[in-house]
This record gives structure tokens, C-alpha cells and sequence, in this order.
């Protein structure tokens, strides 16, 4: 791939929020690890989402990636939740055996943002 | 048309026109003669001594009138569309009306028999004629059985499919109880299939109703293969996927060992062992409390 395209990442006082346009290649995906990376320890952030909504396929690299960025986030400080895997999707990688283990998930954006506020 | 239809018109066309010709001319002199006479017979059987209570002498007079004039001009333009219709249509009305496989068969194979004896009397003189008629008639009763056993198997085939449906359906239901709490009772025999279908109801309903506890009570399941308790696993790490934690109730004695001896991860699982403690527990997760006022 000639270019890859940088997903966008908002901050909403000390939440990141990462939506997910579609479907990631491998390099977007390691782009994305860097720059989340990079902007947890911008400003005291407490929490990240990775808002997974519009996400068709997720594949076993994809699934290592989100368990692996889950924990580099973690060390560097702040939780991160991953939110809104479509039935669909969760249920492929159920069967493909591609689960998250120990990442925290939540229904959709709004259910992070009051698993947030309220533990 | 359908291709049903349209399969056994082109299977009546490619009849040798000759023998059919010698067969019809028998079978059109004797038609009201041998359709009194099948009427006689069929009405021996119970299932047709019913139906004949339904259709007037009238009524059937004017169909098999019809019917007559429909073979005739098929015969006479070699255009079998309209008569393979009927034929289908006939098919698709003994399965509906339930009629038991063995007195369709005989409602089709009974008139062969009857013209027979007038093919004998028509043709006696001259074998090449009898044995041409005779192939004529064969011929045209294995399309026409052919093709209304075809669309009866088919009318009963839709008819069990709508009926599993419908079992399946009123068989998992997926209750929302509380704000975010759904309950899914499971009774009877789960296969795979089922189980299937149960972990997608419950992963549509966990979107839909932005659920965040389940309780899937297997109570009234009797027993589970390895197959099965792996999906009741999956359907648990899909949910957990999906930020929904899924709390399983009601292992009977039997299941209860069954996992066990499967080597599954219990870890995973989140269970109580009733309904009421499972429901007590999701509410506990989800922050009610519930009191009883004094009385």
C-alpha cells in the first residue's frame, strides 16, 4: 500500500475516542498503535475507546493488535475500552477463536462513556 | 410458469404424437364412462368419502369437463403448458389438503386401470395399435404422477419447513425484564442448529435492546453434546465481546457433568444455580435493588 490513511483520534477532556471509518490493513493498524500511543500521555488521559461500530471483519492480527494495543496503553497509563463489535463479528471470532482476553468492552460508545463515569 | 410446470410440459411434448393420438381417441370416447367409474372407487377409500362430501356432484362434473376439453386441445396442438399447470396445481391441493401418500398414488394410478380394458377393446384387432396406445398411456401417466407426487412432495416440504419455523421461533424467545436485562428460557432438545439460532437471537437482541446482563436459563434443557456446550461458550465470549455479561442458570446434574468431563474452560462461565439467584445476580450488576414493602 502506497499510503495509509490515519485514523482520526479525538479527545474529549481526558477520554480518546478512536472510531474506526471501516475495515483496517495491517500497516494502518500498526499506525494506529504508534499514534494512540503517542497521544495517551498528551494532557492527564484517563480513558481511550476504540469504537469498532461500522468494523465488518476483524482477523486474527486485528484481534492480537487491539489485545496488544489494550496493554501498551495500559502501561502507559490510562484504560482503554473497546466498544460496539457487531453480533456479527463477535460471533466470528468467537468461532475463529480470536477473543480479547482481559480487554475490557462495551456496547456502543455511550455504555463506555458511562462504564467511564461510573466504574 | 414454473419451472415445475414447464419441466413436465416439455416431458408430455416429447411423447411419441402417434401413440398419444391412438391413447386420446380411446380415452376421450371413454372419458365420463371411466371418470364415473374412478369416482366409484375413490370413494371406497375414507379420506376421499370426506372430500366427496365438500364438492358437489355438479362441481365435479364441470371440472372433469374442463380437464377433458384441456387434454384435448393439448393433444390436438401439442401445447402442454396449460394441462402441466393443472397437473401441479393438483399436486399442490392433495398436499395441502393432507391427503395420505398412498390414496394420492392410488387417485392417480386408478384411471390407467379403468382404460385399460377400452384400449383392449378399441385396438384387439391390431397388436401394433394396442401396444402403441398402451405406451401412449404409460407415457402420459408416469409425467402426470411424476409431476403431481413432485408437487405434492414440495407443498408438504413447505408446508413442515413453515411449521419448524414457527416451532423454532415460539421455542427462543429473548425477554427484555429490566433496562438492560434480557432473559432467554431455553426448553426442549437443543442441536446445533438451534443453538445456532439461539446465540444470534441473543447477540441481535443484545444490540437491539442495548442489553449489558443475560441470563439464558437452560433449565429446562435435558442434556447437551460436547458440540452444543462449546456454542453455549461461545455464545457467552460473543456477548463478552460485545460488553454484555452473560450469566448461565439451571444446569441440571446431567449438563452440569457433561461440561465437566468435556474439559470446558469453566472460567468462562458465569453461573448460579437458578433462574431466581441468576436474576438476583444481573440485578445486582446492573445496580437495582429490590425490596419488598412491608405489608
Amino acid at each position: 500500500m502506497a499510503s495509509t490513511l490515519a485514523v482520526p483520534i479525538l479527545r474529549q477532556a481526558d477520554i480518546l475516542i478512536v472510531t474506526l471509518q471501516g475495515d483496517l490493513g495491517d500497516a494502518e493498524w500498526a499506525k494506529l498503535t504508534d499514534d494512540l500511543l503517542d497521544r495517551v500521555a498528551e494532557r492527564r488521559t484517563r480513558f481511550a475507546v476504540l469504537d469498532l461500530s461500522v468494523v465488518d471483519v476483524l482477523d486474527s492480527f486485528a484481534c492480537r493488535t487491539i489485545v496488544g494495543l489494550t496493554n501498551m496503553v495500559a502501561l502507559r497509563g490510562p484504560t482503554m475500552i473497546v466498544a460496539g463489535i457487531r453480533p456479527s463479528v463477535a460471533f466470528a471470532m468467537v468461532q475463529l477463536g480470536a477473543t480479547l482476553p482481559g480487554v475490557a468492552t462495551a456496547l456502543d460508545l455511550d455504555h463506555a462513556l458511562s462504564l467511564m463515569t461510573h466504574g | 410458469m414454473s419451472t415445475q410446470s414447464a419441466a413436465a410440459a416439455t416431458a408430455l411434448a416429447a411423447i411419441p404424437e402417434s401413440y398419444l393420438r391412438l391413447f386420446w381417441k380411446v380415452y376421450e370416447e371413454s372419458y365420463d364412462d371411466v371418470s364415473a367409474r374412478a369416482t366409484e372407487e375413490l370413494l371406497v377409500l375414507p379420506e376421499f368419502a370426506v372430500l366427496a362430501h365438500q364438492v358437489t356432484g355438479e362441481q365435479s362434473a364441470v371440472r372433469q369437463e374442463a380437464t377433458r376439453l384441456m387434454l384435448g386441445q393439448a393433444v390436438d396442438t401439442g401445447s402442454w403448458e396449460a394441462y402441466a399447470e393443472d397437473l401441479v396445481a393438483q399436486g399442490d391441493l392433495y398436499g395441502e389438503m393432507g391427503l395420505s401418500f398412498v390414496s394420492w398414488f392410488r387417485a392417480v394410478s386408478v384411471v390407467r386401470n379403468i382404460i385399460l380394458p377400452h384400449l383392449v377393446t378399441a385396438y384387439g384387432e391390431s397388436t401394433e395399435d394396442l401396444v402403441g396406445a398402451v405406451l401412449g398411456m404409460d407415457a402420459f401417466f408416469d409425467v402426470a404422477m411424476a409431476t403431481i407426487g413432485n408437487a405434492y412432495l414440495l407443498k408438504k416440504e413447505a408446508t413442515i419447513k413453515v411449521q419448524q419455523d414457527a416451532i423454532r421461533e415460539l421455542s427462543t424467545p429473548v425477554l427484555p425484564l429490566r433496562e438492560g436485562m434480557l432473559i432467554l428460557p431455553v426448553v426442549g432438545v437443543v442441536d446445533s442448529h438451534r443453538a445456532h439460532q439461539l446465540t444470534q437471537g441473543l447477540l441481535e437482541a443484545i444490540r437491539r435492546d442495548r442489553a449489558t446482563v443475560a441470563v439464558v436459563d437452560i433449565t429446562g434443557v435435558p442434556s447437551v453434546d460436547s458440540k452444543v456446550a462449546n456454542h453455549f461458550i461461545q455464545t457467552v465470549e460473543a456477548a463478552k465481546l460485545m460488553g454484555t455479561t452473560v450469566i448461565l442458570t439451571g444446569l441440571s446434574p446431567a449438563i452440569a457433568k457433561a461440561v465437566v468431563t468435556l474439559g470446558v474452560d469453566l472460567t468462562k462461565l458465569n453461573t448460579v444455580g437458578d433462574l431466581r439467584g441468576g436474576v438476583e445476580e444481573a440485578e445486582r450488576l446492573l445496580g437495582y435493588r429490590v425490596s419488598q414493602i412491608e405489608v
